[in-house]
């Protein structure tokens, strides 16, 4: 069976995906791939690739469908780009918040001109100030909240059109 | 008086560093924590904890007259205040002596003449402390400033005395620049602040910061426990900082000890602080600032000279003479201590969120992780975004440096974003390991410490992994698993 994951942000498609038992099987940009599963203890496991042992670690909190991986000393993002969810930011026009925090200031009002890279409004979170900048050139449509206001992460702030 | 019970007015891992000592050397602990921070194993593990209640920083960790009421009321006769927070606070200072408590720290004299950037230059340079040189005079005609720019030295630095934010600011190589540069950063001045008065200083191409540790008692003993290199920053934070700093003789090495000492000395100081100094290649180095407090780098220099700061500022506090002479203080090998903050380098240093699943354990010897969280437990945004220190003592450079990239990939943090790769690839860069630092180090070679594209067979591994792990939760019909959180169970544990 064919299955795609997202790393990182960029989707990535394997061919001939099985998963039995303890092991992993499928074939990546032409090179057939066969893992073990040799031991697990609690998130950590150890994984055989015929070629030797390696460590390797999963997440077990994810968000919008997304989980922390590390293998061999590496680590990125992924999902499993059937069962990933619809992401905020994704929101056409729409400005997310990166992360939880309060507004901090509003830079730009309803019906402003903005140029891509101007910052609309700053968000303050862990202590830090975070522009909240334009994705493109174009007018502010709507801006969703007020100063002094608490937002969590992947809310719509704004909206460019 | 013998301190029997110390109260701890800070959090995470500092609280903890404090904790650790004190229970070594017989002492109780009472720790204290914000309602979001109750799950924080500083909240746990003392002998008593409390409640700050939650809010605003003003209401919790900072709340003065709440911090003094509980250590009256358990029985407290000490407060150490850790680093950050109320630690540079005179005004905190004077308050717990007057409630006839001991302040683990300097005096409210020192705490404010180290705290006032003019006062403080002024004081130093009664004593000979070697200052940036620069000329802040009021004789303003393009003349004198050419003159006074020519005795600098260049390249000089001309800036905006008004100024801030690099408005203004001109840096000049070469006196044929200076009549332009001049005209020009006065001009600047003039439109930006209403004030074309401009200053000249020497402008230190590549500065290292340097900073010795100081320890002074109340018995006239001034000692140093040698300097730490802290020149690895990021946005004005040290993210690496080591001891012995590398390249430097042991002539300067000495001399910029005996300066700091000399200084402590010269305002007769108290407890723990540190003075930092910038390094110019040339050798010539200037005061910058003292920090009267324990530092957060503060680890590496206990692990090769094989002290305990905490430990020494206790005894200090409580009136007992430091129980070593300088010359029994010795650098042994060499410490390189990590900020693992949770921030993602890659995306401009952003903060990150999360609870953490599992955060590992160094397996090496003479490795210490200094960490105030606990499997389970939730990185929120209320906080500084640092989550541990790696600190890692080795017998020379290179193994301190090998030995933390082996224990990188030990402590995982698993759950949230941190900067541990980019921590490896800093000291992995071939400029590092030939000890070539510098502040402008993390800007300088950008492109050199951005991340290195997965390969295919590391994209194959991580799927593989993440594969087995999807079996093991099929039940969980969202593909989420959430986790039980054990201390949720504990209410009532503490007030």
């Amino acid at each position: 069976m064919d299955k795609s994951f997202t790393i990182n942000g960029k989707e990535v498609k394997v061919q001939d995906f099985k998963h039995q038992h303890d092991t992993v099987t499928f074939t990546f940009e032409g090179k057939n791939y066969f893992y073990s599963l040799i031991s697990r203890d609690g998130h950590e496991m150890v994984l055989d690739d015929k070629g030797g042992r390696f460590k390797a670690a999963v997440s077990t909190t994810s968000r919008d469908g997304e989980t922390m991986v590390i293998a061999g000393g590496k680590e990125a993002i992924l999902s499993d780009a059937g069962k990933k969810m619809k992401k905020a930011g994704a929101h056409a026009g729409g400005l997310a918040s990166p992360m939880p925090g309060k507004i901090f200031k509003v830079l730009k009002e309803a019906g402003a001109e903005v140029k891509k890279g101007e910052a609309i409004l700053i968000l303050e979170a862990m202590k830090m100030e975070h522009s909240i900048r334009s994705d493109k050139d174009g007018k502010v449509k709507k801006i969703f909240f007020q100063v002094g206001q608490l937002v969590q992460g992947g809310v719509i702030l704004a909206e460019v059109e | 008086m013998k301190i029997k019970k110390i109260l701890v007015a800070n959090r995470g891992e500092i609280a903890l560093r404090v904790l650790k000592t004190a229970k070594e050397m017989g002492i109780k602990v009472v720790t204290v924590f914000a309602e979001d921070d109750k799950h924080l194993p500083h909240a746990l593990f003392a002998d008593e904890s409390y409640s700050l209640g939650s809010g605003a920083l003003s209401e919790t960790y900072l709340n003065k007259a709440k911090l003094i009421d509980i250590t009256k009321r358990c029985g407290a006769d000490a407060i150490h205040p850790g680093y950050g927070f109320l630690s540079e606070n005179a005004e905190f200072a004077s308050m717990v002596e007057k409630a006839g408590i001991i302040f683990i720290g300097p005096t409210a004299d020192s705490i404010i003449l180290m705290g006032d950037k003019i006062g403080s230059k002024n004081a130093l340079e009664k004593i000979n402390v070697p200052m940036i040189p620069g000329y802040h005079g009021d004789d303003q005609s393009d003349a004198n400033l050419a003159k006074k720019a020519k005795e600098i030295g260049f390249p000089v630095l001309i800036k905006a005395s008004a100024g801030g934010g690099g408005k203004g600011m001109r840096i000049v190589h070469q006196e044929s620049e200076l009549v332009e540069s001049i005209s020009g950063a006065k001009s600047e001045a003039l439109k930006s602040f209403s004030n074309d008065k401009v200053l000249i200083e020497k402008y230190v191409v590549n500065p290292r910061h340097i900073e010795v540790q100081l320890m002074s008692d109340t018995h006239g003993n001034h000692l140093h426990f040698f300097e730490r290199e802290c020149s690895i920053q990021r946005r004005y934070q040290k993210v690496v900082e080591e001891t012995p700093a590398p390249n430097m003789t042991q002539e300067l090495r000495l001399k910029i000890c005996e300066t700091a000492v000399q200084i402590s000395k010269g305002i007769n100081y108290r407890g723990a602080g540190t003075i930092e100094f910038i390094l110019a290649p040339d050798g010539h180095y200037y005061f910058l600032e003292m920090n009267t407090r324990l530092q957060v780098e503060h680890p590496v220099s206990e692990m090769v000279t094989g002290s305990d700061l905490v430990k020494c500022q206790i005894l200090v506090a409580q009136g007992d003479k430091l129980p070593y002479q300088q010359s029994e203080i010795k650098q042994k090998g060499h410490a390189i201590e990590c900020r693992i903050y949770a921030e993602d380098p890659d995306n401009n240093f952003m903060p990150t969120i999360g609870m953490i699943d599992t955060i590992g354990v160094p397996t090496l010897r003479d490795v210490r992780l200094d960490c105030g969280f606990l499997d389970g437990t939730e990185v929120g945004v209320n906080y500084d975004p640092m989550l541990a220190k790696l600190v890692v003592w080795g017998e020379t450079r290179e193994l301190s440096i090998s030995k933390t990239i082996h224990s990188l990939d030990e402590v995982l943090f698993l759950g949230v974003k941190t900067n541990r790769d980019y921590l490896k690839r800093i000291l992995g860069h071939s400029e590092f390991v030939a000890g070539k630092t510098h502040t402008h180090f993390i800007p300088d070679h950008k492109s050199d410490l951005e991340p290195k594209n997965l390969t295919n067979d590391n994209m194959a591994a991580l799927i593989a992994a993440m594969s087995f792990s999807q079996k093991k939760k099929a039940f969980s019909s969202s593909g989420i698993e959430i986790l039980t959180n054990p201390w949720t169970s504990l209410t009532g544990f503490r007030n």
